[in-house]
């Protein structure tokens, strides 16, 4: 029962916040990331590597905080997302 | 004169039970969750188990959404090909009933109404930009620009305390301090679910595992029953995973859910929900100041969370850290004194409870379950001697020390190394 993590987090409810985004990353800082382990880290595939260049969208998040401990070359700016905005278990 | 007598930042589980304590002796309360409903947030990995809860709510068992109590309870070891589970059945948690399986998007809400109907003013969907701070003290929480304050602010903001961080109260998390959790809800009919896993309408299972199929990480899963769902997931240390580094968690779970013996258990459900979310495995060290003046921190914000690889304690030491806190407030209240000494009882509340003496007894622990052995080694040991002892392959067999001894060979470990391993097991699990 293999299922693409994108598949997967088709099943999760948010309310994206289209006008905020709660976390940031600098990308002068990636550009010189020896390990973009955030990648690697991120639980909902919001850092990938396209031709050696970082890419992140926040809309998947899960609000884990995962990739502000992940992220030690400072790039990462991790903020809450504005009143009831992300993701909504529906299980938790 | 401040608006409240206490602000609680976080309707979870610590923060509730705060609000719980503090509302129902009068003091005024504000409770603030960043999610609306209060707890769609949060992830359950856990078995809740009630003592602590009844203490505030004697009625819990009849009054809160629970999934199923626990009256199964198993241990398992994996390797690429084999499981190897201990498995709990007893009268004793039947009748007692304490342990349940919990859904947190719908337990959370309810216990955030209990608060309301204690006294306290609960506000869903509300984020607390910052703490507002007076002459070194914690005097309240801003938002939208407007500060509301209050005698004490409870910070019950979980595993990534965005706003402590903000105010200096604690330094960033580390990556020793933190496992990454991934979890997803597995939806079936509670038909399948009672035949599969032999329980009642009533009665549930929760399992622990250690995965010793992954070979450079020390990763343990688990899997529970709900009603009409399966609860499963992965708790993998941040430290190995950098040190790893290049490994998916997404995909671990999958490695998890592929593995022979858990394919059949889910087969024929259909994933309803994915999540993940981080957790304490600091133990004591990673404890930060736990009060000051005008403020206190519980529950996943202060770092209680306890793991030994097969058994996660998180809901249970947040409900007792927040009704400490909470009593703690209410007696300062009574010497209308939220001065740093003062609080300074809430640490000594929980030195005398399970939490801090928990955290205290196995504050070595980590040098078990940072072991690399006791994932990958020894549950392939263990299976070497299962499958020597219980196959017949028409061979003479071995007495179980030769066993040891060839497997230790096979697998590359000194005597030495073992010996040393068994002995930090025996002193600080």
């Amino acid at each position: 029962m293999i299922v693409d993590i994108k598949e997967r987090l088709g099943k999760t409810k948010y309310d994206v916040d289209k006008s905020y985004a709660h976390i940031t990353v600098d990308e002068r800082i990636c550009e010189k990331c020896p390990h973009h382990f955030c990648v690697m880290a991120c639980p909902a595939q919001c850092y990938t590597l396209q031709d050696g260049k970082l890419n992140f969208q926040y809309e998947d998040c899960v609000e884990c905080g995962t990739c502000s401990v992940a992220c030690d070359q400072g790039s990462v700016k991790w903020t809450f997302p504005k009143a009831g905005k992300g993701v909504i278990y529906k299980y938790g | 004169m401040p608006d409240y007598d206490a602000i609680v930042v976080g309707a979870g589980n610590a923060g509730s039970a705060a609000a719980i304590t503090m509302a129902s002796k009068g003091l005024s309360v504000l409770l603030v969750d960043r999610s609306d409903p209060p707890g769609a947030k949060n992830l359950s990995g856990g078995v809740l188990w009630g003592n602590d809860l009844a203490r505030i709510l004697p009625k819990w068992q009849s009054e809160a959404p629970l999934e199923r109590y626990i009256q199964n309870k198993k241990i398992g070891f994996l390797t690429d090909d084999s499981s190897i589970i201990i498995d709990f059945k007893t009268k004793i948690f039947e009748e007692n009933k304490v342990g349940y399986t919990v859904l947190r998007s719908k337990f959370d809400p309810w216990l955030a109404k209990k608060a309301k109907e204690a006294g306290a003013m609960v506000i869903p969907g509300i984020t607390v930009e910052s703490l507002a701070k007076k002459d070194g003290k914690i005097v309240g929480v801003v938002e939208s620009g407007d500060t509301i304050t209050a005698s004490v602010v409870i910070l019950a903001e979980g595993i990534n305390p965005r706003l402590a961080i903000e105010a200096g109260l604690r330094e960033p998390l580390q990556d020793w301090e933190v496992s990454v959790g991934v979890k997803e809800i597995i939806k079936m009919s509670p038909q399948k679910i009672e035949d599969r896993f032999n329980l009642t309408s009533t009665s549930g299972m929760a399992s622990e595992y250690i995965m010793g199929n992954l070979k450079e990480l020390n990763v343990g899963a688990f899997f529970y029953t709900n009603k009409d769902s399966i609860s499963l997931g992965i708790v993998s240390p941040m430290e190995q995973l950098r040190a790893n580094g290049v490994t998916h968690t997404y995909d671990i779970i999958e490695q998890f859910k592929e593995h022979p013996s858990i394919a059949p258990l889910i087969e024929g459900g259909t994933v309803a929900e994915y999540g993940a979310h981080m957790i304490p495995e600091g133990g004591l060290e990673m404890i930060p100041k736990l009060y000051g003046d005008g403020y206190m921190i519980v529950g996943d914000a202060a770092g209680f969370g306890f793991s030994n690889g097969l058994v996660l304690q998180g809901m249970n030491y947040a409900f007792l850290s927040g009704i400490l806190a909470g009593e703690t407030a209410v007696e300062a209240k009574g010497r209308n004194d939220f001065s740093e000494n003062f609080l300074a009882l809430y640490k000594q509340k929980l030195e005398g409870s399970y939490v801090l003496k928990d955290l205290k007894t196995f504050k070595d622990i980590r040098k078990v379950t940072n072991n690399k052995n006791m994932y990958t080694v020894y549950p392939k040991m263990l299976e070497s001697i299962l499958l020597e002892m219980l196959w017949e392959r028409g061979q003479p067999k071995k007495k179980v020390r030769d066993i040891l001894s060839s497997c230790a060979a096979d697998l590359n470990l000194s005597k030495l190394k073992t010996a040393t391993d068994f002995y930090y097991i025996y002193r600080r699990m």
